[in-house]
C-alpha cells in the first residue's frame, strides 16, 4: 500500500471516530441553547403576566401567544420556580416540538400563585436530523478533499524521496551518485545515509576491485623469472628425483599462471574493457575453435554431432567469443569420458552444448561461482564457467546449465527479443528491397 | 645471432641471456628505455626483444624510434599485458610477434628463430638436422628426401624440437607451443605425449633416428648426439 494512502486511510478513520462525538456536542449544546433561551422568555412572561395581575388589568397580553394561567397555592414553595419538558406532548411519540413548561412561584396581592407558562422548543431529534445531514455532507466533502489533496501533496512532497528511490534502484557499484536537493528534514537525512553508504561501497569496490587488478599484473613478472629459472634448472644435470620435483613445480607454475591470467581477464570484463562495437560472425569463431580442438577431439575418440547455421550474426567482442567457445568447447571435451559424445546445436537464438560426461557431483547452477568445481577433475582452475558466465553478463546472454542424464546441457541464450527483432527487421527490410 | 634484451626486470633478462647464451648467440641486456635507446644507435642486433613496460618509457616508443633511425632489427615484444589492443599496437607499430608474460623461455627462442629466419636469412624456409629437412613455408617434413606424412600439429612439435634442441622441454611448454590460447581449459599432457607417440612412430617408420627422448616426468628432449 502506498504511504499516501495509508496518510489517507488514518486521516479518514480519525475523522469518522471523531465526527459522532462532536455530533453529540453539538446536539447537546444546541438544545440546551434554545431551551435556555425559551426558559429566561418565559420567565419573563410570567413575572409581566403576575405585573398584569397586581395591576387587575388582563392577564394575556395579545402579542404573546403563550398562555399564562395562575393557579393559587395554600402554601408558597421553597423553590421561586419550576421547569418542566415534555419531549411527546401529542402523545403518539411523534411529535416535531417538545413542550416546555415554566412555573413561577411567587405571592400577588398577598396570595401565593403558581404561574405557569408553556412553549414549545424543537423536538431534539429534529436537531439531531439537521445536525445528520450536515455531518453526512462534511464527512463526504473532508474524504474527497483529503483524497485528492494527499495525492496532490505527496507528488509534491515525496518527490525527492522518489527520485532517491530510483537513483538507488539505478545504484551502480562503479560510480558514486548525487542525491537531489531538499529541504524535508527527514529525507535530507536520508539522502546523506545513503550518500555515504553508496560512496563507502563505490570506494571499497574500487580498492578491491584496483587490488586484484594490480596483484594480478604484479605476479605477471615473478611468474616469468620463476618460470624462466625453472627451465635453466632442468637443463641442468638433474637426476630422475629432481626431475620429478621440476615436474611438480612446472605444473603448479602452469595452473598459478592461468588462474592469474583468468583472474585478469574477469576483472578486465568487469571494467568493461570489452565494450562491444559490431557485429561478429559468431558462426565462424565456433568453427574456428572446433578446428583448434580437433586433434583432441580425437585423441579421446569423441563424437561431435554439429548444428550449425550459418550467417549467425551477433554483438560480442571477438576476444570474448573466442573465449566463450573456447571455454565451453573445452569443458565439454575435458569433462567428456573417453568415446564420448558431443552434440552442438548454433542457431540465431541460441547456443546449446551437450556432451556426456559423469554426473554431476554438485548442483550444475553452482558451478559458476568462482573456484568452484565439481571433483573429477581437479586439474581444473575452476574459472572457466565463471568466465563464460561473464562473458553472457557483458553481452547480455543468458547461460543455464543442466545435467539430463546421460548429458550435460549448456545452453547459451544470445537475448531472444533483440535478436528476434533485429531478424524481423531484417526480413522486412529484405522485403523492402524486393519490392522495390 | 646477436640479440638485444630490452627488459627492466633483472631476473628475466638474466633468464633470457643464460638461454639465448647456451645456443652460442650473443645476447646484451638493456635495463632502460635510454640504454636501449644507446645501444641501438651504437651496434646492430639481428634481434630485438622488446618489453613494452619500461621504467622510463614505453616499448611502443622504442619501435617507433627504431623505424625512424631505419634500424632493421626483427622485434620480438614481451609484455605482462595480454590484451588485444596492446597486440595490435605493437604488431602495427613495427613488432614481428608477440608474447606475453610469463613465456616459456623455448617457446620465446622458437619464435626468435622464426623472427630471424623471415627478416635475416631473407626468408629462408627450410631447416635441416642430419637427415631430418623442415619446410617451414609448405609445411612438409622430409627424412632423407622423403616425405613424411605428419599433421600440423606434429610439424609444430617436430620444428619446436628442431629449433630447440639438446633443451629440455617441459610438457606445459609443449601444450602451450601447440595450442596457445585453447590450453586454458585442458589437461594437455595425455595429448601431448599422444603427439609425441606419434611423431616418433611416423619418423622411426621413416627410418630415422629416435632422437626425442622423454626426461623423466618432467618433459621432452631433442637429442641431436644421438645417432
Amino acid at each position: 500500500m502506498k504511504l499516501v494512502d495509508k496518510f489517507t486511510l488514518w486521516f479518514i478513520g480519525v475523522i469518522v471516530v471523531t465526527t459522532p462525538i462532536t455530533s453529540y456536542i453539538c446536539l447537546n449544546n444546541i438544545e440546551r441553547k434554545i431551551d435556555d433561551v425559551e426558559i429566561a422568555r418565559l420567565k419573563t412572561v410570567n413575572i409581566k403576566a403576575a405585573a398584569r395581575m397586581t395591576d387587575g388589568s388582563s392577564v394575556n397580553i395579545p402579542r404573546d401567544a403563550s398562555f399564562t394561567t395562575f393557579t393559587s397555592l395554600p402554601v408558597l414553595p421553597a423553590d421561586s420556580f419550576r421547569i418542566r419538558k415534555d419531549p411527546d406532548p401529542d402523545g403518539n411519540h411523534k411529535s416535531l416540538e417538545s413542550r416546555l413548561t415554566v412555573s413561577t412561584f411567587m405571592t400577588i396581592n398577598g396570595k401565593a400563585y403558581e404561574v405557569t407558562t408553556s412553549s414549545y422548543v424543537p423536538a431534539s431529534r429534529q436537531i439531531l436530523n439537521a445536525i445528520l445531514d450536515t455531518v453526512a455532507w462534511k464527512l463526504l466533502l473532508i474524504i474527497i478533499c483529503v483524497a485528492v489533496s494527499a495525492r496532490f501533496l505527496s507528488q509534491h512532497i515525496l518527490h525527492t524521496l522518489r527520485l532517491t528511490m530510483k537513483k538507488i534502484h539505478n545504484f551502480d557499484l562503479k560510480k558514486k551518485i548525487t542525491f537531489p536537493q531538499t529541504n524535508t528534514t527527514e529525507f535530507k537525512e536520508l539522502n546523506t545515509f545513503l550518500k555515504k553508504m553508496t560512496d563507502q561501497a563505490v570506494e571499497e569496490y574500487t580498492a578491491v576491485k584496483q587490488f586484484s587488478e594490480n596483484a594480478s599484473h604484479e605476479l605477471q613478472t615473478p611468474l616469468a623469472v620463476i618460470r624462466g629459472k625453472l627451465e635453466l634448472l632442468s637443463e641442468t644435470n638433474i637426476d630422475e628425483c629432481q626431475a620429478t620435483l621440476l615436474a611438480d613445480m612446472h605444473h603448479a607454475i602452469e595452473k598459478l599462471s592461468k588462474i592469474n591470467r583468468s583472474l585478469i581477464l574477469l576483472s578486465k570484463m568487469e571494467n568493461n574493457e570489452f565494450a562491444v562495437t559490431e557485429h561478429i560472425k559468431f558462426c565462424r569463431v565456433a568453427k574456428d575453435v572446433l578446428a583448434a580442438y580437433e586433434d583432441r577431439l580425437e585423441m579421446k575418440n569423441i563424437e561431435v554431432k554439429r548444428e550449425l547455421d550459418k550467417n549467425i550474426q551477433l554483438r560480442i567482442h571477438p576476444v570474448l567469443a573466442d573465449m566463450l567457445m573456447n571455454n565451453l568447447l573445452g569443458n565439454a571435451i575435458r569433462h567428456n569420458v573417453q568415446d564420448g559424445m558431443i552434440h552442438i546445436i548454433l542457431k540465431q537464438q541460441k547456443l546449446v552444448i551437450k556432451n556426456t560426461g559423469l554426473p554431476p557431483e554438485t548442483p550444475p547452477e553452482e558451478l559458476f561461482e568462482r573456484f568452484r568445481k565439481s571433483n573429477q577433475c581437479s586439474d581444473s582452475v575452476g574459472l572457466g564457467l565463471a568466465i563464460v558466465k561473464q562473458i553472457c553478463e557483458v553481452c547480455d546472454f543468458k547461460v543455464s546449465y543442466r545435467y539430463k542424464a546421460p548429458l550435460h546441457i549448456l545452453q547459451v541464450d544470445f537475448c531472444p527479443e533483440s535478436v528476434i527483432n533485429e531478424a524481423e527487421q531484417d526480413k522486412f527490410e529484405t522485403a523492402a528491397v524486393v519490392t522495390a | 645471432m646477436k640479440v638485444l634484451v630490452v627488459e627492466d626486470s633483472k631476473e628475466i633478462a638474466s633468464s633470457i641471456h643464460d638461454f639465448l647464451f647456451r645456443e652460442g648467440y650473443i645476447c646484451e641486456l638493456a635495463y632502460s628505455f635510454d640504454e636501449a635507446q644507446e645501444k641501438l644507435l651504437l651496434y646492430s642486433y639481428d634481434c630485438v626483444l622488446l618489453d613494452i613496460m619500461l621504467p622510463d618509457g614505453n616499448g611502443l616508443e622504442l619501435l617507433k624510434f627504431m623505424k625512424e633511425q631505419g634500424i632493421q632489427s626483427g622485434v620480438l615484444i614481451i609484455s605482462a599485458k595480454d590484451a588485444m589492443d596492446d597486440k595490435i599496437r605493437g604488431l602495427e607499430g613495427g613488432g614481428d610477434d608477440y608474447i606475453t608474460k610469463p613465456f616459456h623461455l623455448p617457446e620465446l627462442h622458437a619464435r626468435l628463430r622464426a623472427i630471424y629466419r623471415r627478416k635475416k636469412l631473407s626468408g629462408s624456409n627450410i631447416i635441416t638436422f642430419n637427415e631430418i629437412t623442415l619446410n617451414t613455408d609448405t609445411l612438409e617434413a622430409s627424412i632423407n628426401g622423403l616425405l613424411l606424412d605428419i599433421t600440423r600439429k606434429e610439424f609444430d612439435l617436430l620444428l619446436y624440437l628442431v629449433v630447440n634442441k639438446n633443451r629440455v622441454l617441459s610438457r606445459q611448454s609443449i601444450a602451450t607451443h601447440l595450442w596457445g590460447d585453447y590450453t586454458d581449459n585442458l589437461a594437455n599432457f595425455d595429448f601431448v605425449y599422444q603427439h609425441i607417440k606419434n611423431l616418433r612412430k611416423k619418423i622411426s617408420a621413416a627410418n630415422g633416428a629416435d632422437y626425442i627422448d622423454t626426461v623423466y616426468g618432467l618433459g621432452y628432449k631433442f637429442n641431436a648426439s644421438k645417432v
